[in-house]
């Protein structure tokens, strides 16, 4: 080997990437020439110098955190993606040749359905009168949607109160603020919040319902020390404050049926709040014994 | 605070240096992992983060951009897990994924004019014309002599001297890495080599 071709191949060699036959080569050369030795012996101190090095890395504990966070963040995802994609079903039912060329008519005849509906519906508007009458009547409208607020007078509101219209709920907060600075001159007679009361009272009075029907089927004896009612009172007392506030609401728009129910609840809330979270027999007993006297549980079904 | 020095951070490793719950081959953590273990993923990156981060760190020269982009890398071999040919090696897989992380970075970087470069002159002087310093301040110079230099290597250049001098792969592995010829990753490297020779040069003597 001659001292160009071995000083070309010092790197290859000392990189270990030198076949046998060419590294014994390049041994015999270095035995043999002083000037490749010393070329070579820089070498490995310069590949040795760089061991030295040092970046005073840490591997911080938040690398794998937010690793982690990533990994649950895209399976949750594909988690929720993997439950139901209509489109994706919806494009395997064009799919199939048998109902390739039907499925344009069953999409077509629904779409005339739904259109037909929504057609019926809008000839026939329920108006804020309708709603109140139905409320009477025991009728709750479970699943409303919402219109616009109407902008000038209530009466103009009735045709836009109709079915397919873009939903527009309107925070609760906000709600309560206006009608609490108009109650001098107007009732709140938005029919959207109007809508939104009625939800609320019928969930809250639905719950309420659930609540006194758990707080009778108590089990207890009269040898009991105490009884342990901690769910019931709290249940209660988070109830309690929605109840006030519904019924000062149903009050201020003139609905008196949903304020003289809310009225009827409140003091079994209030009771029930009080106790104690292990309450005395007595003490339960009383107010289970009233619950069934005047009948609340089956009014709050019946309202 | 552990110090990470190059001898420390081959993906290999030294042998018997893998105790404890690092005792699963990386075959075995790859499979279980590919099935949504994710206490298996969480062994490979304790096992192969020092030397995908420092590989990054050596990259980009950010300590934190050097946590992001593994966080980055680690998300991003997670997703791909499932594409690892079995022949591949999980350490030159992860390389790859750690090279394009930090490339795209980089690139973001230039195009948002935040590119710093290093004053040349000033890490000559440090190497040529200072007289030798003192053995307490050789350490930390010599680590910043490195720091700059690789900085002022062209990309193509550091990323094979890097792989090379600090990760000690394989001509083979480092071509699979960047996607690079074996020649032109042999003239980059010996072109690297000069270089730094030229920078680090006063400290391969002392």
């Amino acid at each position: 080997m001659k001292c160009d071709d071995c000083l070309n191949f010092l790197e290859t060699y000392l990189d270990g990437e030198a076949t046998e036959r060419e590294a014994e080569a390049l041994r015999s050369h270095l035995i043999t020439c002083a000037a490749c030795e010393t070329q070579f012996e820089a070498l490995t101190a310069e590949n040795e110098i760089y061991a030295r090095y040092d970046r005073e890395i840490q591997i911080s504990p938040a690398i794998w955190s937010g690793i982690a966070a990533s990994i649950n963040a895209e399976e949750r995802t594909a988690q929720r993606e993997s439950k139901f994609n209509f489109a994706e079903w919806l494009s395997g039912l064009f799919a199939i040749p048998s109902l390739r060329f039907a499925m344009p008519t069953v999409a077509l005849v629904a779409i005339a359905v739904v259109v037909g509906v929504a057609y019926l519906r809008m000839r026939a508007p329920q108006t804020p009168s309708n709603v109140s009458a139905d409320l009477n009547a025991g009728a709750l409208p479970k699943s409303k949607a919402i219109g616009p607020p109407p902008p000038l007078a209530p009466k103009e509101a009735g045709p836009n109160v109709g079915p397919f219209v873009a939903v527009n709920y309107k925070p609760r907060t906000t709600r309560v603020a206006h009608s609490t600075d108009q109650s001098d001159v107007l009732p709140d007679t938005d029919p959207a919040n109007s809508d939104i009361e009625d939800r609320d009272t019928a969930n809250h009075l639905e719950q309420a319902q659930n609540l006194l029907t758990s707080f009778r089927n108590i089990k207890y004896s009269d040898t009991d020390e105490e009884v342990d009612v901690s769910f019931e009172k709290a249940e209660s007392k988070r109830l309690l404050g929605e109840n006030v506030l519904l019924r000062r609401e149903a009050e201020q728009t003139g609905k008196y049926p949903a304020k003289s129910m809310l009225g009827s609840l409140e003091p079994f809330l209030i009771d029930i709040a009080n106790l104690p979270e292990k309450a005395k027999p007595a003490d339960v007993r009383q107010i289970t014994d009233r619950v069934q006297r005047t009948e609340i549980v089956a009014e709050l079904r019946g309202y | 605070m552990k110090r990470l020095a190059a001898r420390d951070i081959s993906l290999e490793g030294r042998p018997g240096a893998l105790t404890g719950s690092l005792m699963n081959s990386s075959a075995d953590l790859v499979t279980r992992a590919c099935q949504g273990d994710q206490e298996a993923f969480r062994l490979i990156f304790e096992r192969y983060s020092r030397p995908v981060i420092s590989f990054i760190y050596d990259q980009v020269g950010d300590r934190e951009l050097a946590d992001e982009l593994t966080q980055e890398t680690f998300v991003r071999a997670y997703r791909g897990l499932k594409s690892l040919r079995k022949e591949t090696k999980l350490s030159t897989w992860l390389f790859g994924i750690a090279k394009n992380v930090s490339r795209e970075s980089l690139r973001a970087r230039i195009r948002q004019n935040q590119h710093i470069d290093l004053d040349d002159k000033q890490v000559l002087d440090l190497s040529d014309q200072s007289p030798v310093p003192s053995s307490q301040l050789l350490d930390k110079e010599f680590n910043e002599v490195v720091q700059r230099s690789l900085a002022l290597l062209d990309e193509d250049k550091r990323l094979v001297f890097t792989l090379k001098i600090f990760h000690q792969c394989s001509y083979e592995e480092i071509a699979e890495i960047t996607g690079f010829s074996i020649p032109k990753l042999k003239t980059d490297l010996h072109r690297a080599r000069a270089e730094m020779r030229q920078r680090v040069g006063q400290y391969v003597r002392t």
